[in-house]
Formats: C-alpha cells, sequence, structure tokens
C-alpha cells in the first residue's frame, strides 16, 4: 500500500460515505483488514478505516436479529443474542473462521463485502434469508442478502457504498440449523466445503427449507432442486438432487459426494 | 470531516501518535509499513516477524485492549491507539504472573512464539479469569509453535488463572 496518499479514520458513517464519494480522494473502505489491508488496489489513493464507525452492535429490533457491519467474528461468537438464534448457528459459524487472532479483527461487514468463496458468513448469510442495509449516495437502501452480489445491484460494497447492518428475519429464530466446515484443519482459512442447511419443521412437516453452499463454488449460492426435493420429504431424493446441482456447480465429484451426505445426514436428523 | 481525523503522507511517512506500553509517543511511519515492521523498528524486538501473512501469531499485540496480528494492520492505523507489546507486561527482575508460569511450566523451548502466546493468554485471563481447556485452545488456536505439542502452554495458562484468581 506505498501508493497511499491519506489515511482517514471518518467517526460517523456520513463522514465516512462523504470520502468515498469525493473523487479526489480515491478511497476504498477496509474494515478488519484481513483479507485487503496487503491487496489495496494500486488505483486508490486513500485507506478508509471503519474501525471508529458506530456500526458494531448486535441487537433485536422488530423481532429481527441486527448486527453491526463493524462487529468482529469475536463478537458474534460471544454474543448471547447470536447464540441463542436458529440454535446459535450464527455463533459457532463465527467460531470457526480462521483463528482467534483473526476472529478479533475481522467483522461480518468485511467478509460479506467480499464474496469469496471460502468466506464464513456468505453462505450463512443467504441461508437465513438475511438483508443489508447499505449506505450509499442515494441514501441508506435495505436489499436481500442474494441481491448484493447480484449483477443489477450496481454498488461495489466499500468502494461506492458501505454495508452498515445485516438483518437476520424473526422468522428464522427457531430454525433447526447447521453450518458445516472442511478444512485441512480447524483454523485454515481455504475450506474443502462450506455448507449451511436449514429447515423449519411444524409436526411432522418440513415447512422451510434451505441448502447454502459456499466453498465448493465461485460464489455461494442456494440449491434451489435440492430443497424443493427436501420440502417434498425425501432424504435420498434432497441428496441426488444436491449433487445434480453441485456436478452442474463443477464442484468436483468427491466434494459433491460428500455434501450431498452431509445433506442426506442432516435431514434424517430431523426426524 | 475534521482535519486530525485524516492523516496525509509526507515524503513517503505518516507521524502518528500512539501510547506503546504506557508511553505516549509521537512517530514516523513508512507508508505501507506494518505495525509489526515499526514497532520492531521502534526497539521493540520482542513482537516476532514469523510468516507476515497471518498465519502464525508471533506478531501479537494488543491494540486497544485486543490481540491483533501486527503483521496485518498498518502502522498507521495504529494512530492515536493505545498498544501492548510484551516489553510492557513484566521485566526480568519482575515477571509478570503469566510469563512467571510459562517458565515454570517448561512451557518455553526456542521462544520465538512465546510473546504473543502470552499476550493471547492475557487477553483470555483479562476476560474470562477461569477458562476451560478447551476455551485455552481456542484463545491460542492463532499462535503457532512449532516446537511443542501444545501441552506445556495450557499448564502454564492454567497455572497463571489460578495465581491470578
Amino acid at each position: 500500500m506505498t501508493h497511499i496518499k491519506y489515511y482517514a479514520f471518518p467517526q460517523t458513517v456520513n463522514e465516512a460515505l462523504a470520502l468515498l464519494l469525493n473523487k479526489k480522494y480515491k478511497a476504498m473502505a477496509v474494515a478488519g483488514g484481513t483479507l485487503v489491508a496487503k491487496t489495496l488496489p494500486d488505483t486508490v489513493e486513500t485507506y478508509l478505516d471503519l474501525k471508529n464507525l458506530p456500526i458494531k452492535g448486535i441487537k433485536i429490533s422488530g423481532g429481527n436479529l441486527i448486527i453491526g457491519a463493524g462487529a468482529s467474528f469475536d463478537e458474534i461468537d460471544h454474543s448471547k443474542l447470536c447464540r441463542s438464534w436458529a440454535g446459535g448457528v450464527v455463533s459457532s459459524a463465527a467460531a470457526k473462521c480462521s483463528s482467534q487472532l483473526i476472529r478479533n479483527m475481522a467483522t461480518i461487514g468485511g467478509n460479506v463485502a467480499r464474496p469469496h468463496s471460502f468466506n464464513i458468513f456468505p453462505v450463512v448469510l443467504l441461508g437465513l434469508d438475511a438483508r443489508v442495509k447499505v449506505v450509499s449516495k442515494a441514501g441508506a437502501k435495505t436489499v436481500d442478502f442474494a441481491g448484493l452480489y447480484a449483477p443489477g445491484f450496481g454498488l461495489k460494497p466499500g468502494m461506492e457504498c458501505i454495508i452498515t447492518e445485516i438483518i437476520i428475519p424473526a422468522k428464522t429464530k427457531k430454525w433447526r440449523c447447521e453450518f458445516i466446515k472442511l478444512a485441512k484443519t480447524e483454523s485454515s482459512w481455504e475450506s474443502y466445503i462450506t455448507l449451511f442447511f436449514a429447515a423449519q419443521k411444524e409436526g411432522k412437516t418440513i415447512t422451510q427449507a434451505r441448502v447454502a453452499v459456499g466453498a465448493l463454488s465461485p460464489k455461494p449460492f442456494r440449491a434451489s432442486a435440492a430443497e424443493k426435493a427436501f420440502l417434498s420429504g425425501g432424504a435420498h431424493n434432497a441428496a441426488t438432487a444436491f449433487a445434480m446441482e453441485l456436478d452442474s456447480a463443477r464442484a468436483g465429484e468427491y466434494r459433491s459426494v460428500a455434501a450431498a451426505n452431509l445433506l442426506k445426514r442432516f435431514i434424517k436428523g430431523l426426524v | 470531516m475534521k482535519k486530525n481525523n485524516i492523516l496525509e503522507v509526507k515524503n513517503g511517512v505518516f507521524e502518528i501518535t500512539l501510547t506503546i506500553n504506557g508511553e505516549k509517543l509521537v512517530l514516523s511511519t513508512k507508508n505501507g509499513e506494518s505495525l509489526l515492521d515499526a514497532l520492531r523498528r521502534w526497539g521493540l524486538k520482542g513482537v516476532k516477524k514469523g510468516c507476515d501473512t497471518g498465519d502464525c501469531g508471533s506478531c501479537t499485540v494488543i491494540v486497544n485492549g485486543t490481540p491483533v496480528l501486527g503483521c496485518l494492520v498498518p502502522a498507521v492505523a495504529a494512530h492515536d491507539g493505545d498498544i501492548i507489546t510484551i516489553e510492557g507486561l513484566g521485566t526480568v527482575q519482575k515477571p509478570h504472573p503469566i510469563q512467571k508460569a510459562f517458565v515454570e511450566a517448561g512451557a518455553v523451548q526456542c521462544g520465538f512464539c512465546i510473546p504473543g502466546m502470552i499476550l493471547s493468554s492475557k487477553h483470555l485471563l483479562d476476560r474470562m479469569p477461569n477458562p476451560s481447556e478447551a476455551e485455552i485452545r481456542k484463545a491460542l488456536d492463532g499462535n503457532l509453535c512449532r516446537c511443542t505439542g501444545y501441552v506445556k502452554q495450557i499448564e502454564a495458562v492454567k497455572m497463571a488463572a489460578k495465581r491470578l484468581r
């Protein structure tokens, strides 16, 4: 980052945004810095450090779980609210990120702003129907998490807008969920497989099913055919549909087989 | 934005104000310099340079109460910060109870990883005075040791916890 001319510590979101949008500064926002601190593009001349922004809180509002984009993985791991949500899957996923020292620094906002397939939160938030609050030139708006990565979104997080909140909807509070990370070691950042499964069961009927895929494809996605088969009841059919979707995503044979078996195990565990 | 919230590089250098081990200082840091490299250049050689990629934890320092990887933090980011390095914890004559426990438990072999491990342990014991073995292992999972099998260090943290309670 020897091309940096300014290092800014904005205290408010408006200050940060003003600097980001001022063409003089050629700024890029950085949160925890664990993914991008050493790899800022040459075109960036201002390092916009978001650590002082008041966007770190974790709260319940309108029944939804709201996680400030500046909350670190460690704060999410230890948050009582996160631990009480959806069987604690948000906290346990945070705890599986790399090492304690990285968890102290990395933030959920930074993790979702760069949709790297190894990142922990994109797959979890896709599966929990999360929404994201972003602030840009046009003001604040809330978008579906999946929309953040869609070509139609039109804003680059950290370059043209700032993510301020992650909103996990109230309906997911009691969902049965599982986040799976298979990697060389527990603290490896690179994973062979990251998956998120969720279900809501009413009586003997599955009323909601989510199957989200992380480190098996370049971008996280929801496996809609597997979800459909999951809802119609059969673990075997869901696993078969899932394996076919993973094949289409070129996940690799052994990883597709493993992921399909993990889904089968999750569904059977619901009984 | 207030003037003091934005630093400008001059002749390839940022001038920053920070507190290191209780001493308030005004220092210069080269553009692009990591906190690890800057601290070592300023004479704090207890901060070790291992992998320089955020994997080994040898460069652990406590910034504003939280252990971080000095190699991943730009030194300029520490502006207005409060930093504790291993030199700020104890001395040879009067070691910190965690340092003492590491020596007495035989947790130190080559010693390269120990400053980072002790600072991670301090943060753990500050917020969790009676940690379980699993909690100790989790807190130290970013501090790699290539000499030992992570047994004596765990014993040392347990010993220090007992003495600090």
